[in-house]
């Protein structure tokens, strides 16, 4: 038997088309794709080393050898910010997707099973909403110690839990349409809806609330590098940067100026993405 | 004591927040404003005292605010620090300079109104001296007869400890050997009188952070009494009505805040919510010095900024890392890029003149050498150097420095060095517990002699933290400079003590502190002193407007 139907085409396939055609989402991509890449190859085209020190130099305005500037030890401060993006960038997508792998499978789940299994997930994540989230942080740090990846981990087991509610209030909302109650009826297991009919329906929300996580990750890790918790000079990150920026913004504004111009950059090249993919990725509104 | 001092940071978005407060109380009248109205101190302390217990505490901080609370049997004058009469109204001191009497005031008495007399000090210093107290201080008691021997439990009844009440007000001290700084060591708070009553109303005597010095319970002797105490918010003291002298006091209340953050704590002061700062951002000082701005002090100070090295530790053992580790410090360049603020370099533990004591150091900036000494040490070029960590307290003028030498550190002998900063009480106690490797420390004399930089580094000093042990150098320190006769023989055998310091490096010195201060200008009577203690019970508060916005209108 053959089928002369239109070539189908898969929600990916169709999100793309969609986000090709707006221009501010594909301007986003593109200056994360620039950060990213910058990033990855930092230490080849550095121009000088982050923890390389002038301090006879000590805080100089932009010039022809610093592009932008030095700090008070006289380290370049378009070396550091480069470096400060490998960290930030790192945690900010790290952090960022474990709460979302964590938020979105743990609120589906509960959305969508219901009743008792909701409950009791539910309650978990109110306690874990009650248990002051710093106390948290600094439990895990002291118990597994210092290190990086671990604080990729902790910011991220902390930050899913908004994730899970948003997505469980989707799921139910979701659950009882026809399209859900068709696939019941077509034998697919649970899980299979989950994935392949439920999860999609939520990635507006998803999304949207990703992007707000991603800044807010950043800056938690700078709060939490002030505290002690984090990563420790010479090693640098944005959010460390404009920390320290602040502190001399009436003497060397440019400390604080062009890590903040950075992250600002960031910030709103990810939110414009985001309101891209959203619109792109939403299966509810119609094919062209 | 320790001292904490210098800078911190927080959270961009606390000093967003506080900004916008400020910005916010533009228009009310300001604390200042207010405060010189109706005689209140607003006092930037720094930060959040570890006790008001003056058996506990060891810090600057705590200083300020427990003499405000209390006072000993002697006060310093304020400009040259000679001894003056404080809760004593006289003394008499033996031909040989071993046995003090003092005569007290029949007119003192607690804040609570209780009498106050000689047995209050006898009772204090038997429990300034008590084992379970924990009192890193104890050793300023060692001048006195008996006092080590108690303390170590060579002798068990006080009794033969040299301290006596020979009737409610005259109290006799008895030392070992006649020690010239006696007189000055009474005006320390490690020395005075705590009031028994209270202090067993919340405890045992030597029970260590009872709740007998919180607000409420507090009694002091001093020209104020406590308040009120917020935690990390402030503390206010105000007026004694009992102090003796209460009527020469000028002031109605002072009230400290913690701020640990130097940047916010200079923005408060430009706001007008301080009198006077704990210290001042070092990146500001060329502004302030630019604008020829008179509340900006910058003065002598009898301080020690230097670097414990915890030779407990394996790899720290060997005196040539850590003479290595003491000689890659370039000591200029940190004072004159970092520090802004005219600090001399520090080569030697006891700042220079001290009493006229300049110790001899051959500690010098030398890479090459240091090098070798490290090579020497089974480190060829840092290999193999174990992982090495600086603590200090949370404060960024502390960073910076520690970034500095980190840099030095990796620079000069290539060795790998981490950062761990700690909250104030949580770094007291890692230090104290001997738990760290390399740590910040500050040290400003208790009283001016050289004794007071260098008896703490006594294998049973409590605020040595160091594990450093050297019985030549105890016997010089505790056996031979007491009983010395002449200062210039004294001198010399200081001199000899340090060198042996010098030479095993348990301690770096980096530089002697100047105090920096903002002070506003209607605080009036604010003496500048080496020891950075002005006197509450001077100081007295004039408004003039036109100097204070001036300031407000420079940046």
């Amino acid at each position: 038997m053959t089928t002369i139907d239109e070539q189908g085409t898969s929600l990916w396939q169709d999100a793309w088309i969609k986000l090709s055609k707006n221009y501010l989402a594909l301007f986003g991509l593109a200056i994360i794709g620039l950060l990213c890449v910058v990033s990855l190859l930092t230490p080849w085209i550095a121009p000088y080393g982050y923890e390389q020190q002038n301090l006879l130099l000590g805080a100089t305005s932009p010039s022809a050898e610093h592009w932008l500037g030095t700090d008070i030890f006289g380290r370049d401060m378009l070396t550091r910010i480069m470096y400060g993006g490998r960290v930030s960038l790192t945690v900010g997508f790290i952090a960022t997707a474990v709460a979302l792998i964590i938020g979105v499978l743990w609120g589906a789940v509960a959305g969508f099973v219901g009743g008792r299994i909701d409950a009791v997930m539910m309650r978990i994540v109110d306690i874990m909403y009650a248990l002051p989230f710093m106390i948290f942080i600094v439990l895990l740090m002291v118990v597994f110690g210092r290190n990086i990846l671990l604080l990729f981990l902790a910011i991220g087991a902390v930050e899913w839990l908004t994730m899970a509610r948003i997505v469980r209030g989707q799921v139910m909302a979701l659950r009882k349409q026809e399209f859900v109650e068709a696939a019941h009826s077509l034998g697919l297991s649970q899980w299979t809806i989950i994935r392949r009919h439920i999860i999609p329906n939520t990635l507006g929300p998803v999304i949207v609330y990703t992007t707000l996580t991603i800044p807010s990750v950043m800056l938690l890790e700078a709060f939490l590098s002030f505290l002690g918790l984090g990563i420790q000079p010479p090693q640098s990150s944005w959010g460390l940067l404009i920390n320290y920026g602040v502190e001399t913004m009436e003497e060397y504004p440019w400390l604080l100026i062009f890590p903040g111009v950075t992250l600002s950059l960031t910030l709103f090249a990810l939110n414009f993405l985001g309101d891209g993919l959203r619109d792109a990725l939403d299966p509810r509104t119609s094919k062209d | 004591m320790n001292n904490r001092a210098r800078q911190h940071a927080i959270l961009p978005l606390l000093l967003l927040i506080s900004t916008l407060l400020l910005a916010a109380c533009g228009s009310s009248e300001s604390n200042v404003d207010q405060g010189n109205r109706s005689g209140t101190l607003h006092w930037g302390n720094g930060t959040e005292p570890q006790s008001l217990d003056p058996h506990i505490a060891t810090g600057v901080p705590e200083h300020h605010i427990i003499t405000a609370l209390m006072e000993g049997l002697i006060l310093k004058d304020s400009e040259t620090l000679a001894p003056k009469p404080g809760v004593a109204e006289s003394w008499t001191i033996s031909a040989d300079g071993r046995i003090y009497t003092f005569k007290l005031r029949e007119n003192a008495r607690w804040s609570n109104g209780d009498p106050h007399n000689a047995h209050d000090y006898v009772w204090s210093w038997w429990r300034a001296l008590q084992p379970a107290l924990g009192n890193l201080y104890a050793y300023m008691y060692f001048s006195i007869e008996n006092a080590q021997e108690y303390y170590e439990g060579t002798v068990t009844d006080f009794d033969q400890v040299g301290v006596k009440a020979l009737d409610d007000y005259r109290l006799q001290v008895t030392l070992s050997n006649p020690t010239p700084y006696f007189l000055q060591l009474l005006d320390h708070y490690s020395l005075y009188p705590v009031h028994r009553a209270t202090v067993e109303k919340f405890g045992a005597a030597d029970e260590r952070g009872t709740r007998w010095t919180y607000e409420g319970n507090n009694v002091g002797n001093g020209a104020f009494q406590l308040l009120d105490w917020k935690i990390n918010r402030r503390v206010t003291v105000q007026r004694n009505p009992y102090y003796w002298n209460t009527d020469s006091v000028r002031l109605n209340q002072i009230v400290f805040y913690p701020t640990e953050n130097v940047v916010s704590e200079e923005r408060m002061f430009r706001a007008g919510q301080l009198h006077r700062t704990s210290t001042i951002p070092a990146d500001k000082i060329p502004v302030y010095l630019e604008a020829q701005d008179s509340s900006l002090h910058i003065a002598p100070y009898l301080g020690t900024y230097f670097y414990r090295i915890n030779t407990r530790v394996p790899h720290l053992q060997d005196k040539q890392v850590r003479r290595a580790l003491a000689m890659t410090i370039d000591r200029e360049t940190i004072s004159k890029s970092i520090l802004k603020a005219g600090q001399i370099p520090a080569y030697a533990m006891t700042p220079p003149g001290t009493m006229g004591y300049y110790p001899e150091s051959d500690l010098s900036f030398d890479p090459e050498a240091a090098r070798q000494l490290l090579a020497d040490a089974g480190y060829p070029n840092g290999e193999g150097f174990p992982a090495t960590e600086i603590l200090y307290n949370t404060s960024e003028g502390h960073r910076k420095i520690a970034v500095a030498i980190q840099q030095m550190w990796k620079k000069y002998l290539n060795i790998d060095i981490k950062l761990l900063n700690q909250e104030w009480k949580v770094y007291l106690d890692s230090e104290s517990a001997g738990n760290y490797e390399i740590s910040r420390a500050g040290w400003i004399g208790d009283y001016v002699d050289p004794n007071s930089f260098l008896d703490m580094f006594l294998c049973n000093g409590g605020n040595n933290r160091t594990g450093w042990c050297n019985a030549e150098y105890d016997r010089l320190i505790a056996d031979v400079a007491p009983t010395v006769k002449t200062h210039a023989e004294r001198l010399a055998v200081f001199g000899q003590a340090e060198k042996i310091l010098m030479d095993e490096l348990p301690v770096i010195p980096i530089y002697i502190y100047t105090s920096v201060n903002l002070v506003n200008n209607s605080v009036k009577n604010y003496a500048d002193n080496i020891l950075n203690q002005p006197s509450f019970t001077e100081m007295y508060l004039q408004a003039e407007p036109q100097q204070k916005r001036l300031t407000e209108d420079q940046h």
